[in-house]
């Protein structure tokens, strides 16, 4: 087994994050493109794939049994972590997101890692059942500062 | 591990050696396992497979105190069954297993199938950094309510394979040993039609695997017999398509130019020796259900991973048996879910109430597999570890002639120590 051939494997379950930036030249009608990271056995993340499609973005899923590593090291906590994880501009967004809080992050450029939706609340955009209460959406920050509230949906 | 020297991955150990050594004994002799605990944590080696007496079963606060650092514990049983089983910690065991602590024990027939030769495949499961280290985070919430720890490098007998070298005509015994924590595996030999003749060491009825994929969830075991009808010269690849969009081929099977060892495939009888497992009653066996609970998208409404807490089932643990978790190692102190009679054949009805998949475990016996769903299952199947899919309903019989308290659990590690473990009681 060669050195190569080992970076090669890691390489297929990479953890690095898609370094795309959109241009701001871009006109707001074109797609915005969307890398979203998945357990390759949950379905609820296709929902929201869906959802994220029907609402301006372009989105290329990626199944991967390295969910948890793509999280932690986007700098999501284990406690908030969403079921799925996306990466759009230099933001990670964690979970069943709506698109309007998405709009917000990206209009108001922020200096953080990105937003997060906990857990897969029933109801939230992608996901089954009745919406059961306000959807609580974190900001999580690339300093190491604690959470807080970025939105409520 | 991953063959570099220059790159070494910390693993834990038995013997210095991941996987752990190849235990090998001829069916009736004893087996007589000293351990002694080099670890900074308590520890034991469960015997996964063997009907033995419970006292040697290896699960902490169960059928033994667990060993303390520096302290020792003997086993010592006498394998009734021939087959192809294994050990591996029960202590701990998300992270002990998860680290490398599991190995193989080989019981050989009295009168062995001809074969040219005898292959075992421990295959493991971890989940690297670029380092070749163990990527910290075991017990992730989000993926112990999903599909456990996954990991993202492969190995065969403790290295990341590349080729197998195989002589065009030859009849392979390969021995398949799942030792991952979580990673359910498809098996396809490309080229070629293996023919599966024990699950978990149990003898089965010789016969091709459905679609040709070999299932194998963790902790299960299949023996395969492979008729080498390549080309000389050329090589195949053996694919494990699971996951979706995940296929990835393991390792490849490569031909020495050699000619045909001989001209036809081996006539040898594929069936091997009976094991002296006794047959349930069906007509007299008690029924009961073990209902399997919880996890990440379980059901719309009542239960299951949805509202804003996602452990909101079953106070704190993502799985349940009818509703009651047992966590972590166990404990002792949790009634059995059943009480059997002992020599009482016995039915038991896995109802996966969850998306995800379950290899049951059941401790100290070897259960008949009845029927999927109603439907009966085409051939003769036995094992310890059955694979229950998603919302599927499994029904296994055994016969309760083994006394003690005995775990029954999924093999996904972090779905056992997530609350999918009880324990029957058989006096």
């Amino acid at each position: 087994m060669t050195r190569r051939k080992f970076a090669a494997l890691l390489m297929a379950s990479s953890t690095s994050m898609p370094a795309l930036l959109m241009s701001r030249t871009v006109p707001a009608a074109e797609p915005i493109p969307v890398t979203l990271y998945k357990n390759p056995s949950c379905t609820c993340c296709e929902g929201y794939a869906q959802y994220l499609g029907q609402n301006g973005f372009k989105v290329d899923v990626k199944p991967t049994n390295d969910l948890a590593e793509i999280s932690r090291k986007a700098g999501i906590p284990e406690e908030l972590e969403g079921c799925h994880t996306s990466f759009i501009g230099d933001y990670v967004v964690d979970g069943h997101v709506p698109v309007k809080t998405i709009r917000k992050l990206l209009d108001e450029k922020p200096a953080i890692a990105g937003i997060t939706l906990p857990g897969m609340p029933s109801g939230s955009p992608g996901m089954f059942g009745e919406k059961t209460g306000p959807l609580t959406i974190y900001a999580v920050s690339r300093d190491g500062t604690p959470p807080r509230v970025f939105d409520v949906d | 591990m991953v063959g570099n020297d220059a790159l070494h991955t910390r693993v834990l150990a038995y013997d210095g050696l991941v996987p752990g050594p190849v235990l090998r004994l001829r069916q009736g002799t004893m087996l007589r396992a000293v351990v002694e605990n080099g670890l900074a944590e308590g520890t034991t080696v469960h015997w996964h497979g063997i009907r033995l007496p419970n006292a040697m079963d290896g699960v902490p606060g169960l059928t033994q105190p667990t060993i303390r650092p520096g302290g020792r514990f003997d086993y010592a049983f006498s394998p009734p069954d021939a087959g192809t089983f294994w050990y591996h910690s029960h202590d701990d065991s998300l992270v002990q297993m998860g680290r490398g602590l599991a190995g193989p024990l080989i019981v050989e027939e009295l009168e062995p199938p001809a074969v040219d030769r005898d292959l075992l495949w421990t295959i493991q499961d971890w989940r690297l950094e670029p380092d070749a280290q163990i990527a910290p985070g075991f017990s992730n919430r989000m993926e112990a309510a999903m599909d456990g720890r996954v990991g993202n490098t492969v190995t065969i007998n403790g290295r990341l394979p590349d080729n197998l070298r195989v002589r065009a005509g030859e009849r392979v015994r390969l021995r398949l040993l799942n030792a991952a924590i979580a990673r359910i595996m498809a098996l396809r030999f490309v080229g070629h039609s293996p023919i599966v003749v024990a699950l978990d060491g149990q003898p089965c009825d010789p016969h091709e695997p459905p679609d040709g994929r070999i299932l194998l969830g963790p902790a299960m075991r299949a023996d395969v017999m492979l008729d080498m009808q390549g080309e000389p010269g050329r090589s195949y690849p053996v694919v494990d398509d699971f996951y979706d969009r995940l296929s990835y081929t393991l390792v490849r099977l490569s031909y020495d130019a050699a000619p045909l060892l001989r001209p036809h495939p081996s006539d040898a009888p594929l069936r091997l020796p009976p094991n002296p497992v006794p047959r349930p009653d069906l007509a007299t066996a008690v029924v009961h259900d073990i209902r399997m609970q919880g996890g990440m998208m379980s059901g719309t409404g009542g239960g299951g991973m949805m509202g804003g807490g996602m452990m909101s089932m079953t106070g704190g643990s993502a799985w349940a048996i009818n509703g009651q978790s047992m966590t972590g190692d166990g404990s002792a102190d949790m009634p059995p879910l059943l009480r059997i009679d002992r020599g009482r054949s016995c039915i038991l009805d896995f109802r996966n109430e969850t998306a995800w998949w379950h290899p049951m475990h059941l401790h100290g016996h070897s259960f008949s597999v009845l029927s999927r769903d109603g439907a009966p299952v085409p051939h003769d199947e036995w094992g310890d570890t059955v694979l229950v899919r998603p919302r599927e309903h499994v029904r296994v019989a055994f016969v309760a002639d083994n006394p003690g308290d005995w775990m029954l659990h999924c093999h996904v590690m972090e779905h056992q120590v997530g609350g999918l473990m009880t324990t029957i009681r058989v006096s």
